[in-house]
């Protein structure tokens, strides 16, 4: 039962790295589940916690953050921030009722269009294993 | 005590040191402090400070930048005041430290003295504050904790993520959205906070459980690795949220991540603020 | 109220072929301020674009959606095309249908359309809270830095002064020519490597617009295209080069002697050297790790007890000019450049890792560049190919290829490129030097698709009479003075077994040592083995996907000599389109401060990396932080740093943004 449900997941890429990693994967068509939407950001050091936690009030099922791999950050020190930042964030909504494998940080080169697809096939795989969320800051959400 | 305090207070304002000295005086129930500020050595007369001297009163400095002026801090409101010094809000130069040795705070209702301590001061650590210009009270031997974290803390720990998600909605179902948490908290100090922003607009006017849920989450997330543990914001909440369970997690979090404790060191950026390039935090691996 | 205008791109059928074009058209009818919505064919194509340009005018369009392909393809293209039509060129989002949907998607048709749809709501949502942004002039440095001096970045580096601009090459060993001066002869044409390299090293040194620094590297690197500051650090020769007349009695006289890493170990050099006679600059360095007298002034340095060392300082007595300058030290040196060149080149993949070869026991297994410099009359046996282990003249050669290329095992998935025809024009040089050669070539596929390569692998097999066997290695043994190489001829598929004299391993490429942190210093990006990413494969080879920054050569991927040419030239050309203009535009998505909101805390000042945020007194009293938009690089995080949204980021806003989450529950 759990396995039909088509989770909602979405991804904040990098504009220098995961972005072009996810067009790597377009561009060597390798398939992948469409349950992610991708936003392209500057840096994923730019995704601001309350985008992120945004997300999850309105909704999603889970969040993907990615960028470039630590030391290959196009502004040098970017994802080291979101690393911290997303460390701390998921451990916030784990202790709100948001299981810890909804959040996930990644680091996604320009090169590996492969890494991409095969990422976003096993983070929805794992959601949609998962279930629709269990906190009610969903179900009581009026527009949903 | 209360005399030291009254002397310093009069000496800086007779000299012309501060303009003002922040402090508490005897509420108008008799028993309970409340905030207090001595303009005139005259009224410098009023200042005191006991075990119901709860309120942090750091953040009434703000909007002193600019005049010097003196302040009586528990080891708490000492911490916040680090904070608010690391991130400029206030100057140190412009700020005489009065600290005091603290007991702990009792529990304290109108009209009527208690006689626990306040759960945050069972699991407090200091009795001196780590920042002062003058130390009134006798200084004592550091406390171990007395009691553990609040109980719900482990047992939330222990809950499923299910029965976690139920405990939050029926709690954040409560607030009301009236901010005191934020308008008592010394971190809180956004010229305009986010909750309030028409644009971008993160949080909708409805008062509904998913706005509430945002606002506290973020709220609590832009505490982390700078709240103090003063616990304010969970006293003067109308509706007894446990907003102190969440603040003292991401406490425990940053402190166990990074090893930081916020407020105890001057001139060091937030966790958040900063990273280290080797570090492995268990997420991007 | 704005005006947005949908178009769909078909792409032929890479769109088209899988979402449902015409149900993303009715869809976007409904969106929220869409007044427009049409089709394309192709709509970057000249007829795309003149129908996006005329909708803009004739529907009076305030702001644009383009459904297409990736915004890294063709995002500036637009632009341009709105700008012609009038509108401000930031007024345009791209919704990527193409690389993250249709062609990943190709599977589930509805389930593509569906996504396409969405993707389309969250580009509008975000393009009505676009705003008009404006570049401004900057001015840039007319100067380049070309980092390596090698081939690639001798012809980069000539290329640019001949066309007028100042050069600065900087090359980490002690000469420049690179890989390239280590050979023998050049396939397929088998010119002399060193008679076509030696004068193009002599036209670095002499040009007049070259500021050559060799035994000299880059430390770090900042700024932005037109504008880049770099830290050299000038390593100390010990020698005045004011004053060597490169005499070569000090090298000659040196006491010294350590294996030639220019020989690759087989013959000595002195602690005082130069690489090789045709050495640019041809000023002898001393190598403090192995100089004796270094070495007595670190002992009494040290104060241990007991005999100390000879002083030596025989180069500085015999030196006519006297130019020993023990007291010369490293020098860091800033220059300013507006575009640098990056042709850092390769080094040898490390075949001691292979057991089955005897992992470095055997001294007549030997790689190709050792092979080059036996081969070399300026080799360390004068051009006589002799076995390593007792001088004599092998009879029987084996070549193995593919060590450390197309092999998982060793984390080399990759084709070297090279070696196939460097084996072939070594079979060749072999048989030359020596009829009796019989040469055996283990290949696994003959990879031969250069100008005239074919041609000349079959001279190799019909000429110089090398045996092709198709095969790999199983292992080789030494048995009294012969090897014994076991594999397997898998065209018939049977053990094969030779007692060889001399085994070659053609050794594959790995970026230089080094290549890594020099890219994370230069913030361009890198693949896993560590070559440096193009910005486009095919379209933009050359171009790093930061601005300003080029590549050429083995940097970017195992390449011949021919195409390390190009590539320098290449690189050259496109550093000249930067340098030669008379001003940059600036980037307009840079980071801006909201006054009212900003609380001073500089919370952004701690996170930003580039130093562009700067503090300012208002008229109030209040200080708070404030941009330096020349520095501001756009990356954002003193946006995600600043809880009362204070700062913001031009052309991602935190409205941008959270439009684009809102758009999908809406």
């Amino acid at each position: 039962m759990a396995l039909d449900y088509q989770p909602k997941i979405v991804g904040f890429l990098c504009n220098w790295c995961s972005y072009a990693g996810a067009d790597m994967a377009g561009t060597s068509r390798l398939t992948y589940p469409p349950n992610i939407r991708i936003i392209r950001v500057p840096c994923s050091g730019r995704v601001d916690a309350t985008l992120v936690t945004k997300c999850f009030q309105q909704g999603a099922d889970a969040v993907l953050v990615a960028g470039c791999h630590p030391g290959e950050c196009h502004y040098s020190e970017g994802n080291y921030h979101a690393r911290r930042r997303f460390t701390v964030l998921r451990e916030l909504l784990s202790f709100l009722g948001i299981e810890k494998d909804r959040l996930r940080l990644e680091w996604v080169s320009a090169a590996e269009g492969k890494k991409f697809s095969q990422l976003v096939s096993e983070f929805s795989a794992e959601i949609a294993h998962l279930g629709p969320r269990k906190d009610n800051g969903k179900a009581a959400g009026g527009s949903l | 005590m209360n005399q030291a305090i009254r002397d310093k207070a009069k000496e800086l304002l007779a000299s012309g040191a501060v303009s003002c000295v922040i402090g508490y005086d005897v509420g108008s129930d008799g028993i309970n402090a409340r905030p207090f500020f001595a303009y005139t050595e005259e009224e410098a007369d009023g200042l005191a400070f006991d075990q119901t001297c709860t309120h942090n009163l750091v953040k009434y400095l703000i909007d002193r930048a600019g005049k010097a002026t003196a302040i009586v801090v528990k080891p708490c409101d000492a911490r916040a005041l680090t904070v608010l010094i690391n991130e400029k809000q206030v100057k140190r130069e412009e700020v005489f430290i009065i600290g005091a040795v603290c007991h702990g705070i009792i529990e304290s209702t109108w009209g009527q003295k208690g006689s626990d301590l306040q759960g945050r001061c069972q699991t407090c650590t200091q009795h001196t504050p780590l920042v002062y210009d003058l130390l009134v009270g006798e200084p004592m031997a550091e406390p171990t904790p007395k009691a553990p974290l609040d109980h719900r803390a482990a047992t939330l720990a222990n809950m499923s993520v299910a029965e976690r998600a139920a405990f939050w909605a029926e709690q954040f179902q409560r607030c009301l959205r009236c901010n005191a948490c934020r308008q008592v908290c010394p971190g809180c100090y956004c010229a305009e906070c986010f909750v309030d922003q028409l644009d971008p607009e993160w949080v909708g006017i409805r008062i509904d459980l998913p706005e509430k849920w945002l606002w506290n989450t973020i709220r609590a997330f832009h505490l982390a690795g700078r709240c103090v543990g003063c616990d304010e914001c969970q006293r003067v909440c109308p509706v007894n949220i446990p907003l102190g369970l969440l603040n003292h997690k991401l406490e425990e979090e940053v402190a166990t991540l990074f090893d930081f404790r916020p407020g105890v060191k001057a001139d060091v950026p937030a966790p958040l603020e900063t990273f280290k390039k080797d570090e492995k935090l268990g997420i991007g691996e | 109220m704005a005006r947005i205008g949908v178009f769909v791109c078909h792409c032929g059928s890479n769109i088209a072929g899988t979402v449902n074009i015409a149900q993303v058209m009715a869809a976007a009818q409904t969106m929220p301020l869409v007044t427009f919505v049409a089709d394309n064919k192709y709509s970057c194509s000249e007829i795309g674009q003149t129908a996006i340009r005329e909708a803009i005018l004739k529907q009076k369009l305030e702001r644009v959606v383009i459904a297409a392909c990736s915004p890294q393809m063709h995002e500036a293209t637009f632009r341009k095309t709105v700008a012609q039509a009038g509108l401000n060129p930031y007024l345009l989002e791209i919704a990527n249908i193409r690389e993250h949907c249709s062609w990943v998607h190709s599977n589930d048709k509805a389930a593509a359309t569906k996504k396409a749809i969405e993707l389309v709501k969250m580009a509008v949502a975000k393009v009505a809270r676009h705003e008009a942004l404006f570049t401004k002039e900057i001015g840039l440095t007319k100067k380049a830095l070309v980092i390596g001096g090698g081939i690639s970045g001798i012809q980069a580096a000539l290329d640019m002064a001949n066309a007028g601009y100042p050069v600065i090459l900087v090359e980490r060993e002690p000469t420049i020519g690179g890989r390239m001066a280590q050979l023998d002869k050049t396939f397929p044409t088998l010119d002399c490597s060193s008679c076509i390299l030696t004068p193009k090293m002599v036209e670095v040194a002499q040009h007049p617009n070259i500021t050559l620094l060799t035994y000299a590297e880059v430390k770090s690197v900042r700024g932005f295209v037109g504008n880049f500051e770099v830290e050299i650090l000038q390593r100390a020769r010990k020698v005045d080069a004011s004053k060597c007349t490169s005499c070569g009695i000090c090298w000659q006289k040196c006491p010294e002697k350590i294996p030639a890493e220019f020989n690759l170990g087989l013959g000595p050099r002195a602690a005082i050297y130069t690489p090789f006679p045709q050495a640019v600059p041809n000023i002898p360095s001393i190598d403090l790790a192995h100089c004796r007298y270094i070495k007595y002034q670190e002992f009494v340095a040290r104060g241990e007890e007991g005999k100390k060392p000879p002083q030596c300082r025989i180069c500085e007595r015999l030196c006519p000019p006297q130019a020993i300058d023990w007291e010369q030290s490293d020098q860091v040196l800033v220059e300013k450049v507006g575009a640098i060149v990056v042709a850092t080149g390769y080094q040898t993949f490390d075949h001691t890792r292979y057991g089955e070869f005897g992992a470095g026991r055997y001294p007549d297994v030997i790689t190709g560049i050792q092979l080059e410099r036996l081969l070399s009359a300026s080799g360390p046996t004068e051009g006589e190919v002799v076995r390593p282990s007792d001088g004599t003249h092998p009879k029987t050669v084996v070549f193995v290829s593919c060590v450390g290329s197309r092999d998982e095992r060793m984390g080399r998935a990759y084709c070297s490129n090279v070696c196939c025809m460097y084996m072939a024009k070594q079979a060749i040089l072999l048989k030359e030097h020596d009829p009796e050669v019989q040469s055996y070539i283990f290949y696994i596929d003959i990879r031969a698709g250069g100008k005239g390569y074919e041609e000349f692998i079959r001279r190799a097999q019909e000429e110089a009479r090398a045996i092709y066997l198709r095969g790999r290695i199983s292992h080789i043994y030494q048995d009294g003075k012969k090897l014994i190489v076991r594999g397997e001829d898998s065209l018939l598929g049977r053990p094969v077994e030779i007692a060889a004299d001399l085994v070659v391993l053609a050794t594959g490429i790995e970026p230089s040592a080094g290549a890594k942190e020099l890219a994370q210093s230069l913030n361009i990006s890198y693949d896993a083995h560590g070559f440096m990413v193009e910005a486009h494969p095919k379209l933009r080879p050359v171009e790093s996907r930061t601005e300003g920054i080029f590549l050429a050569g083995t940097a970017i991927a195992p390449n011949d000599i021919p195409g390390c040419v190009a590539q320098g030239s290449a690189a050259a050309v496109k550093a000249l389109a930067v340098l030669s203009r008379p001003s940059l535009v600036s980037d307009p998505m840079v980071a801006i401060v909201d006054p009212l909101r900003c609380t001073g805390c500089f919370a952004c000042q701690r996170a930003c990396a580039f130093n562009a945020i700067d503090s300012q007194v208002t008229r109030d009293g209040k200080t708070i932080a404030v941009v330096n938009e020349s520095l501001c690089k756009g990356c954002g995080l003193c946006v995600s740093a600043c809880r009362g949204v204070a700062m913001n980021l031009k052309g991602f806003s935190q409205q941008q943004l959270l439009a684009e989450v809102n758009a999908l529950w809406r």
